[in-house]
């Protein structure tokens, strides 16, 4: 009890001895420890945001969509899935079984294919990419493209024959149009593969996709319509289901229901994983050992330096009978939070920095927030300082526990 | 300034016969050090040995009000080390309050310097990022009181040395004479049995160095109080003053 309670002491000791010195002393070496790490994690904070903003740009979202079913890498052992590809199979079956489901309000398989769109009264043509769904109510949108005005449902399907009555249904996003030079009920013709039908702009809207080279070209059809253009009739497959619900329980629920997938919410870390390339993993990693080489270095050399310059008090706490270890907590605890002041600071700024990025980007580049933030990018840094101060702090107690109380003292 | 008659000293040893051993005891105390350090290159010593305390013996019975004096390098600071537990003699036994320091581990002197021992520094040494109180309260905090009761010994013990109304100045906002008031209170923070002062006057003026004297001299009746001074009217106010030089006792009287 009284151990505990001692150290509890001595770590408020530090924390106070720290805080004082930033604030009453105003001493350099702490600032600077503390501007060293803010420094370093508000590098990490704006490269790790634009890191997630890569990671994030490839996946379909909506705003109806709380889970993606997609498949898994070694998804040949899934009966859900077509032979050959990392793809749902029999989608619309599945979808339709998903749909019974009370909870579910609303899901869709999703396929992805880049197709050639052309404006059949300019002749303008371009590659897009074309999302194919399965719409249900007016209010469904995808990828933040509102799918008002299709025909709920997927009638060329037809229970699979896919021989019903062909739609036509498009709707185009901003950028898609732009290049086109399509406007609303324009008509369009998409061909992929050899296959070419006829389409027509149901809507143009903004859609919530870009890239790091700006908003991507999308174009929203029914599944079976663009099965039909792309491929996928023989197995009815898709990329991915998506499923929108309140129950945060449905998540167990689907893994069983589709096995062989992966089961991904929207929160979380469910993005990046979904993106197909190793670069943003690559950018957030090297952000994070670059931090934690340079944050150590700096925050061990400058309290260093500091222990050194304040060997007379801790000589003093040494003389009125402060144990090593005491001393050695005392020390870690000062470290600690130093590296910790400065990760808060630094996350702030990280946060800012991204903003300016984005600003920077657009302002010179056309291109709208490659940098994207979230709440876990706070949590993020100030751990990364925390190891900072962690890794930091041999150095300093090392150099505490050398000092001769004697020859200090004397 | 006061006498030291051969009663009064007389008068407090009898005070303190109850204990039946003296609460510092040196017998034969030498304190040498080694300059210089073996060369790895050449693999040659360039060391010179140098004796700080040359075979001392004295006695600190509990009550008394003691006076170390003596030039620089006469081995003031090294007796005083010595006694305080922050070093070890070469040779020679030294007791404190019954413990042979000499067979103790760094960490058991740490321990005894915790709960016997109350140090006061010519330079004051308080932790200039707390208040007097939260100074006051440190050697506390090693020895796991409760918050609340730091505080309150911490106000209790400045109340005494006369700082009630500086509670929560910080060393900065202090003068000299208040900072070395702030020190005696943390030395006093542990109910020490024996305290240590190394030239505790030696920074402040005439006034306020008369002050702490009389702060040590009613300390004295409850304590073992050495004070090292150069100054021979701080050293008067003792009961007793022993005498180095070169290392040597020379007197003690």
């Amino acid at each position: 009890m009284r151990s505990g309670r001692r150290f509890t002491a001595v770590i408020q000791l530090g924390i106070r001895r720290v805080l004082g010195r930033l604030t009453i002393t105003a001493s350099t070496r702490v600032l600077l420890s503390a501007a060293g790490v803010a420094l370093a994690v508000m590098l990490m904070t704006t490269v790790s945001g634009v890191a997630l903003g890569l990671a994030t740009q490839g996946t379909v979202q909506s705003d109806d969509v709380d889970y993606w079913i997609v498949p898994d890498d070694n998804g040949k052992s899934t009966a859900a899935l077509a032979v050959g590809g990392a793809q749902l199979g029999d989608v619309h079956s599945t979808a339709a079984q998903l749909q019974t489901d009370e909870r579910i309000e609303f899901a869709t398989p999703v396929q992805l294919r880049v197709v050639n769109l052309q404006n059949k009264a300019t002749g303008t043509e371009e590659y897009v990419l074309a999302i194919g769904v399965i719409p249900q109510h007016e209010s469904n949108s995808i990828a933040g493209l509102p799918l008002r005005g299709m025909t709920p449902g997927d009638p060329y399907y037809a229970n699979g024959s896919y021989n019903g009555q062909w739609t036509g249904e498009a709707i185009l996003s901003d950028a898609a149009a732009e290049l086109l030079g399509v406007s609303r009920n324009d008509e369009l013709t998409i061909r992929s593969g050899g296959t070419t039908r006829e389409l027509q702009a149901l809507n143009v809207s903004q859609a919530d996709l870009s890239s790091g080279a700006g908003p991507i070209p999308v174009v929203v059809l029914h599944l079976s319509e663009l099965q039909a253009v792309a491929g996928g009739t023989d197995a009815d497959l898709a990329d991915q289901i998506l499923v929108s619900t309140d129950d945060a329980r449905l998540k167990p629920h689907l893994e069983q229901l589709v096995p062989g997938t992966t089961v991904v919410s929207r929160s979380g870390v469910s993005s990046p994983d979904l993106s197909t390339s190793d670069l943003s993993l690559a950018v957030g990693l090297t952000a994070f050992v670059t931090a934690i080489v340079v944050g150590v270095l700096f925050v061990g050399t400058m309290m260093g330096l500091e222990v050194m310059a304040d060997r007379n008090e801790l000589a003093v706490l040494a003389a009125i009978g402060y144990s090593s270890r005491s001393r050695a907590v005392l020390v870690l605890t000062e470290t600690v939070t130093v590296s910790l002041v400065g990760g808060i600071v630094g996350v702030g700024l990280g946060g800012l920095g991204m903003v300016l990025f984005n600003q920077f980007a657009t302002q010179y580049f056309g291109v709208e927030s490659v940098a994207a933030f979230s709440p876990f990018l706070l949590l993020y840094g100030v751990l990364v300082a925390l190891l900072i101060g962690l890794i930091a702090a041999p150095y300093p107690i090392l150099v505490s526990q050398r000092t001769s109380v004697s020859e200090v003292l004397g | 300034m006061k006498t030291n008659t051969p009663s009064r000293v007389a008068e407090k040893r009898s005070d303190s016969t109850a204990s039946p051993q003296p609460l510092v005891s040196c017998q034969n105390v030498t304190r040498q050090y080694t300059r210089g350090k073996k060369s790895v290159l050449r693999q040659r010593k360039a060391t010179q040995t140098v004796t700080a305390l040359d075979d001392v013996s004295l006695a600190i019975d509990r009550g008394e009000f003691v006076g170390i004096a003596g030039p620089s390098g006469s081995g003031k600071s090294t007796l005083l080390h010595l006694v305080a537990g922050l070093d070890t003699p070469t040779r020679g036994l030294l007791s404190i309050d019954g413990t042979d320091v000499t067979t103790l581990s760094a960490k058991q002197r740490t321990r005894l310097r915790l709960e016997t021992i109350g140090i006061i520094f010519q330079h004051f040494y308080l932790l200039s990022a707390l208040s007097a109180r939260a100074n006051v309260a440190i050697p506390l905090v090693e020895r796991g009181w409760s918050k609340r009761k730091r505080r309150e010994r911490a106000t209790t013990l400045l109340t005494t040395v006369g700082l009630d109304d500086r509670i929560t100045h910080k060393p900065s906002e202090l003068s000299g004479g208040e900072q070395q008031r702030v020190a005696i209170a943390r030395a006093l923070a542990t109910e020490p049995d024996l305290l240590i002062a190394d030239e505790p006057t030696g920074e402040l003026d005439t006034a306020t160095g008369g002050s702490i004297l009389d702060l040590f001299e009613e300390l004295s009746t409850d304590h073992a109080v050495i004070m090292a001074s150069h100054d021979e009217r701080a050293l008067a106010r003792t009961d007793r003053v022993i005498r180095l030089q070169d290392g040597k006792l020379i007197a003690d009287a």
